[in-house]
C-alpha cells in the first residue's frame, strides 16, 4: 500500500503517459478529463524538465474533453466522441491518442472501448487515469499501447537492431541527449538502435521496431511492461541493463549487448578503447586544477532508480569521488531494493556509498546527519566536507543545509536549461564531469 | 460603500463547509466570438453565458489557482489530497518561493508540500487515514502555521470527508488546519478557485484579534484612540498572483501620496496579518477576477467597505483607481495634485516610446479585466491600433472597463487557453504585436508574431511606472524581431490547414446542460 508523500519528484500516470506522449514526434494527445488536468500536467514538464517546451502538439494546445460536473454526473462518452472527431479536423498528426483522467474512469466511461471506433484513423486508446501511479506507470501505460497498436509484428528478425525502452522523456531530463548518445554508440559497433523518441524518429518508423532481435530496458523496472508485451506479441526478448555514464559505465554497457548479440568482440573492444581515448584526451584537460586545488569530492546523490547507482559509478569509479550516500526515492518492493543496492558492489571505491532507499525528500537532511558522526564542539572534527549533492532541483536545500555544491540531474530540474546536453556514454562522462566541476568554479 | 457591480451579490456562505461556483454565484461566460457590444449584451441576456465548444483545448484547474494563493502564505504547509498529478507542477516552482520572498524583505523559507498520493486501492476505500498521516507529518516534521488541505476530483467525486478530519483534529495540532474546496471539475470557470481559497482564509485563519487589557488605567484608552486613527487612514490592497512586488511598491507608493497607510495582503501574508486583515478603513481590489468573494466576505465580518472597479495598468485606469481611493477619504484635491504630477513626468517620458509604437496594430489575450485595461493603455496612451482581443472569461466586472474602450466592433473571443482559435485569428489580423497570457505567447512566436508577455511576478505594470515598463517592453521587443522569425520559419504549428481556414465562430456551440 503506497503512502502519502512529501514534495514527490513524479507526476501522476496522466501526466507520465502526456510526457511520454509529448517525446514522440507528430503524435496528438487527447485527453479525456477535467479541463485542467492537460494542460497542468503539461506545464509541470515545461518547467521542470530543463525547460523542454510542450513538443509539437503539447501545453495550451493539448486537446481535451474538458469535462465538468454534469459529464461526472451523466457521463463524458459523448463529449469524448465529440472531441475525438474534432481533433482529426483540427490537428495533423500521425497518431492520435486518447489517455484518460481519474474523473472518468471513475464514473466508468469507455474511452478505449471509443478510441477503438476510430482505429481506422489512427486513433487508438490507453486508461491512464493519475490513481494508477506515478509518472513511470503513465510511461508504461503508453509504451505498451505503443507496442500493441504501431509496432508491427515481423516474423523476420535483424541481429544488429535493437530497442531502448526505460527512458522515460521530460522524466528524464536529458532524454534527447543521452538517446542520441547511445544511438551513435551502437551505430559504433554495427547496431542499429530505435530509441522511440530520439532525433528524427516517427511513427512511421515506429511501425517497423519489430524487427528488432532484442530489447533493453535502462531502467530497473520502468519498461520492462512494455518490453515483456512485446516478447508475447511479436517474440523479442529482453534484457534489462542500466543507463551508461562515463567510461566504466559505458564499456560495461557495450560489452553486455555485444554478448547478448554475439558481436565481433575485437569490434567492441577496439570501440571502447578508442572511446576511451577520446574520453582522456579532453579528460586530461582538468588534471592540473584537480590536482593542484583538490576537487575530489564526497558525493551525496539523490535521484530515482534510473539514475541514482549510474551517478554513483560514474563520480566513484572515473571521477575518483567519495560516493557517501545514495538515496533512491522511487522503489517501494524491498525485494527490488535489495536487487538495486548489489548493484553497488561494482562501485571501485575504497569506501562504498551507504544506499538508501527514501522517498521523503525532507527526511534525507536525516540519512546524511544519521550517517556522520556530529561536531560535538570538537576542535577536531572530521567534517563530511567538502560534499557535493548530486540530485535535482529539490535538494537545492539540502545542500545549502550541507554548504555542498549541488548539480541538478535528476527530475525536477528547474535552475537550468537542457537542450540536446546529454550524460550518457563517454561524452556524456565529459559533459557531466564539465557541469559537475563547474559548480566548483562559478562564483569566480 | 460596495461597487455596483455586486449590487446585487450576496454574500454569507461561510457557513457552508465548501464555497458555490462562479458559474451559480455570478454566473460567467467562458466561450464567444464575435464583437465587443453584442458580447456585452448577450451577457446581460444571459445567452452568452450558454455557450461551449466542439473542440477545446486545455485551460485550467480551480485547483491551481486556489492552491497559488494559499501556497504563498507564510510557514504553511500544503497538502494536495489526490493523486500526484494535481499541483505537480510545484516541482518547478518552489524554487521560485525564494525570490518571490526575498524581494519584498520576507525570511527565506523552503517550500514544503505533500501530495496524499491517492492510488487504486484509495478510490475503492477513501484516502483520509493517508490524509491524516500525511497531516500529523506535517504537524511533527515542520511545525507551520497553518497546514492546509487541497482537495482534488478523485475526493471529491468519491466523497472523502475532509471536512471530518478538521473537526477531528480541531484543538490537537499546533498549527491551524484548513480546507480548501476546490476539486477541479466542480467549475469550468477556473477563477472559482480564488473563491474556494478565500473561503478557507475566511473560515479558518481570519478571525478578529483579541486585544490585550491593561492594568494600568486609561492605557486602554489611549490605545484605542492610536488604533482607531491607525485603522482609519489603512488601505488594504489585495495583490494577486500575477502582480510582481514591483506592482506592489508602485501602488503602495501612490496610496501613501495620499496620505494614507497601505498594506498589501493576503499573499504572501503571515497568519498574524491574516487575523489584522479586518483593521483597515477601505478594502482596494486591483482585480475584480481575484477577490469579490474575499471583499464582500470582509464587509459582512467586519463592516470594511471595498473599491471594486478597474485595475490599475495604464494611466487612465491607474487615475480612476487612485481618484476612487481619494473620494472615499475625501481627498479629492490631493489625488488630483497626485495625478497631475505624474501625467505629466509619465507623459513626456513616454514619449520616445509613442515615436516607435504609435500607429502599430496591437493583439492582447488574457485574463478579462487585465486584458482591457492594456488594450486601453496600448490605443489610447499609445497611439496603437486594437485589432482584437481575446479574454479568458467575461462577467460582469468588465463592463464598463469594455465601454470605456469605445470600440464596439472590437472582435473579441472568449477563451479559457484554447490556443488554436487564438492563433487562427492572430494569423488573420496579422498584429505587429500580440501581448498574451503565459500558455499563449509561445504559440504565437510560432507564427511569427512579436509578443510580450501580459503579466510577469518579476516585471512591473501596475501603475505610472508600471504604464512605463509596458510601454518600454512592447518597444524592446520590435527591436530585433529575429527569433520570432527564425521560429515561424523551421518550428511549426501543429493546426490543419482546414481548421486555419474555417471561421472561429463555427466552433462555438450552444452549451449541453450546466
Amino acid at each position: 500500500m503506497s503512502t502519502f508523500i512529501e514534495r514527490p519528484k513524479f507526476s501522476c500516470a496522466l501526466g507520465g503517459a502526456l510526457t511520454t506522449l509529448t517525446g514522440l514526434n507528430r503524435v496528438v494527445p487527447i485527453v479525456h478529463a477535467a479541463g485542467g488536468c492537460a494542460s497542468s500536467l503539461a506545464g509541470t514538464y515545461n518547467g521542470a524538465a530543463g525547460y523542454r517546451g510542450v513538443g509539437y502538439c503539447g501545453g495550451s494546445m493539448l486537446s481535451t474533453t474538458n469535462i465538468a460536473e454534469n459529464n461526472v454526473v451523466f457521463g463524458g462518452e459523448d463529449r469524448l466522441y465529440e472531441q475525438i472527431e474534432n481533433t482529426l479536423f483540427a490537428l495533423d498528426g500521425d497518431l492520435y491518442v486518447v489517455v484518460t483522467g481519474c474523473q472518468v474512469e471513475i464514473i466508468g466511461d469507455d474511452a478505449r472501448g471509443i478510441a477503438r471506433g476510430f482505429s481506422d484513423r489512427n486513433v487508438i486508446g490507453v486508461s491512464t487515469p493519475g490513481f494508477l501511479g506515478n509518472t513511470l506507470k503513465g510511461y508504461d501505460a503508453v509504451m505498451t499501447a505503443i507496442v500493441e497498436n504501431v509496432i508491427e509484428p515481423s516474423p523476420v528478425k535483424d541481429t544488429r537492431e535493437v530497442n531502448i525502452f526505460g527512458v522515460v522523456p521530460g522524466h528524464d531530463v536529458f532524454y534527447r541527449g543521452n538517446l542520441d548518445e547511445i544511438e551513435r554508440l551502437l551505430g559504433l559497433v554495427g547496431v542499429k538502435a530505435n530509441t522511440f523518441f530520439g532525433t528524427g524518429n516517427s511513427i512511421a518508423k515506429l511501425r517497423r521496431y519489430g524487427a528488432a532481435s532484442l530489447s533493453v530496458v535502462l531502467a530497473p523496472e520502468t519498461g520492462i511492461q512494455p518490453a515483456r508485451r512485446l516478447q508475447e506479441l511479436n517474440g523479442t526478448p529482453y534484457i534489462l541493463s542500466e543507463l551508461p555514464i562515463g567510461p566504466s559505465g559505458t564499456a560495461a554497457f557495450l560489452r553486455q549487448l555485444g554478448a547478448e548479440l554475439g558481436l565481433d568482440g575485437t569490434l567492441v573492444e577496439r570501440v571502447i578503447a578508442s572511446e576511451n581515448a577520446y574520453f582522456y584526451d579532453f579528460f586530461g584537460r582538468i588534471v592540473d586544477m584537480y590536482s593542484d586545488l583538490d576537487w575530489q569530492r564526497y558525493a551525496i546523490t539523490v535521484a530515482d532508480s534510473y539514475y541514482a547507482h549510474a551517478l554513483t559509478k560514474f563520480v566513484a569509479n572515473d571521477l575518483g569521488w567519495i560516493p557517501h550516500l545514495t538515496a533512491v526515492n522511487d522503489l517501494e518492493n524491498e525485494q527490488q531494493q535489495a536487487e538495486y543496492a548489489k548493484r553497488f558492489d561494482d562501485v571501485t571505491s575504497e569506501l562504498r556509498p551507504a544506499v538508501v532507499f527514501e522517498q521523503q525528500a525532507g527526511q534525507i537532511i536525516k540519512h546524511v546527519r544519521g550517517s556522520w558522526g556530529l561536531n560535538r564542539n570538537e576542535k577536531y572534527y572530521d567534517a563530511l566536507s567538502p560534499a557535493f549533492v548530486i540530485g535535482s532541483g529539490i535538494e537545492a536545500g539540502l545542500a545549502e543545509t550541507l554548504n555542498a555544491n549541488l548539480l541538478t540531474v535528476a527530475f525536477p530540474v528547474s535552475n537550468r536549461v537542457a537542450l540536446n546536453r546529454g550524460y550518457a556514454g563517454f561524452r556524456g562522462g565529459l559533459t557531466l564531469t564539465e557541469d559537475l566541476l563547474s559548480q566548483l568554479v562559478s562564483a569566480r | 460603500m460596495s461597487t455596483k457591480y455586486t449590487q446585487e451579490l450576496t454574500y454569507g456562505f461561510t457557513r457552508q463547509v465548501a464555497p458555490p461556483v462562479r458559474e451559480t454565484r455570478i454566473g460567467v461566460c467562458s466561450a464567444y466570438c464575435g464583437e465587443c457590444s453584442q458580447l456585452i449584451e448577450d451577457i446581460q441576456s444571459g445567452c452568452a453565458q450558454l455557450q461551449s465548444r466542439k473542440f477545446a483545448q486545455s485551460g485550467g484547474c480551480q485547483l491551481m489557482l486556489a492552491v497559488g494563493i494559499v501556497s504563498s502564505l507564510t510557514n504553511a504547509v500544503i497538502i494536495v489530497h489526490s493523486p500526484l498529478g494535481c499541483c505537480s507542477g510545484f516541482v518547478g516552482t518552489s524554487g521560485t518561493r525564494k525570490t518571490t520572498r526575498a524581494t519584498r524583505g520576507k525570511r527565506s523559507e523552503e517550500f514544503v508540500w505533500l501530495h496524499t498520493n491517492m492510488d487504486e486501492q484509495d478510490v475503492v476505500q477513501g484516502g483520509i487515514d493517508k490524509l491524516r498521516d500525511a497531516v500529523l507529518y506535517a504537524e511533527r516534521e515542520y511545525h507551520p502555521d497553518a497546514i492546509i488541505i487541497a482537495n482534488g476530483c478523485v475526493p471529491g467525486i468519491i466523497g472523502d470527508d475532509i471536512d471530518s478530519l478538521v473537526t477531528e483534529l480541531d484543538g490537537r495540532l499546533s498549527a491551524k488546519l484548513v480546507p480548501i474546496h476546490c476539486e477541479g471539475f466542480k467549475s469550468k470557470y477556473v477563477a472559482s478557485g480564488y473563491d474556494s481559497a478565500y473561503h478557507g482564509l475566511l473560515r479558518h485563519l481570519v478571525e478578529p484579534v483579541v486585544k490585550e487589557r491593561s492594568a494600568i488605567p486609561d492605557v486602554d484608552e489611549q490605545r484605542g484612540f492610536a488604533d482607531g486613527y491607525r485603522i482609519s487612514r489603512t488601505v488594504n490592497i489585495f495583490n494577486v498572483g500575477s502582480n510582481s512586488n514591483g506592482d506592489e511598491v508602485e501602488l503602495s507608493r501612490l496610496i501613501s501620496a495620499l496620505g494614507l497607510t497601505p498594506r498589501v495582503l493576503p499573499l504572501n501574508a503571515t497568519l498574524d496579518d491574516l487575523a489584522h486583515i479586518g483593521e483597515a478603513a477601505l478594502n482596494v481590489s486591483i482585480c475584480a477576477t481575484h477577490d469579490d468573494y474575499l471583499l464582500g466576505h470582509l464587509q459582512e465580518r467586519f463592516g470594511t467597505p471595498y473599491i471594486i472597479d478597474t485595475l490599475p495598468i495604464g494611466i487612465r485606469s491607474t487615475n480612476r483607481w487612485l481618484r476612487q481611493i481619494a473620494a472615499h477619504f475625501g481627498l479629492e484635491a490631493e489625488a488630483e495634485r497626485v495625478i497631475k504630477l505624474e501625467n505629466d513626468e509619465l507623459n513626456k517620458a513616454l514619449e520616445p516610446f509613442r515615436k516607435l509604437l504609435s500607429g502599430k496594430s496591437v493583439y492582447v489575450g488574457g485574463g478579462e479585466t487585465r486584458i482591457l485595461t492594456t488594450a486601453a493603455f496600448f490605443k489610447d496612451e499609445l497611439g496603437m491600433r486594437l485589432v482584437g482581443v481575446k479574454a479568458h472569461n467575461v462577467d460582469r466586472f468588465v463592463e464598463e472597463i469594455a465601454e470605456e474602450l469605445h470600440d464596439p466592433q472590437l472582435e473579441i473571443t472568449v477563451a479559457a487557453g484554447q490556443p488554436a482559435e487564438e492563433v487562427a485569428v492572430v494569423k488573420r489580423l496579422k498584429p505587429d504585436i500580440y501581448c498574451g497570457h503565459m500558455g499563449a505567447n509561445g504559440w504565437i512566436s510560432r507564427l511569427g508574431v512579436p509578443n510580450l508577455p501580459l503579466f510577469g511576478m518579476t516585471l512591473n505594470y501596475m501603475g505610472y511606472t508600471g504604464a512605463y515598463e509596458l510601454a518600454r517592453k512592447a518597444a524592446k521587443v520590435i527591436k530585433n524581431t529575429s527569433f520570432f522569425k527564425n521560429v515561424s520559419e523551421y518550428v511549426g504549428l501543429p493546426l490543419s490547414r482546414e481548421w486555419l481556414a474555417t471561421d472561429t465562430r463555427l466552433n462555438i456551440k450552444e452549451s449541453e446542460a450546466v
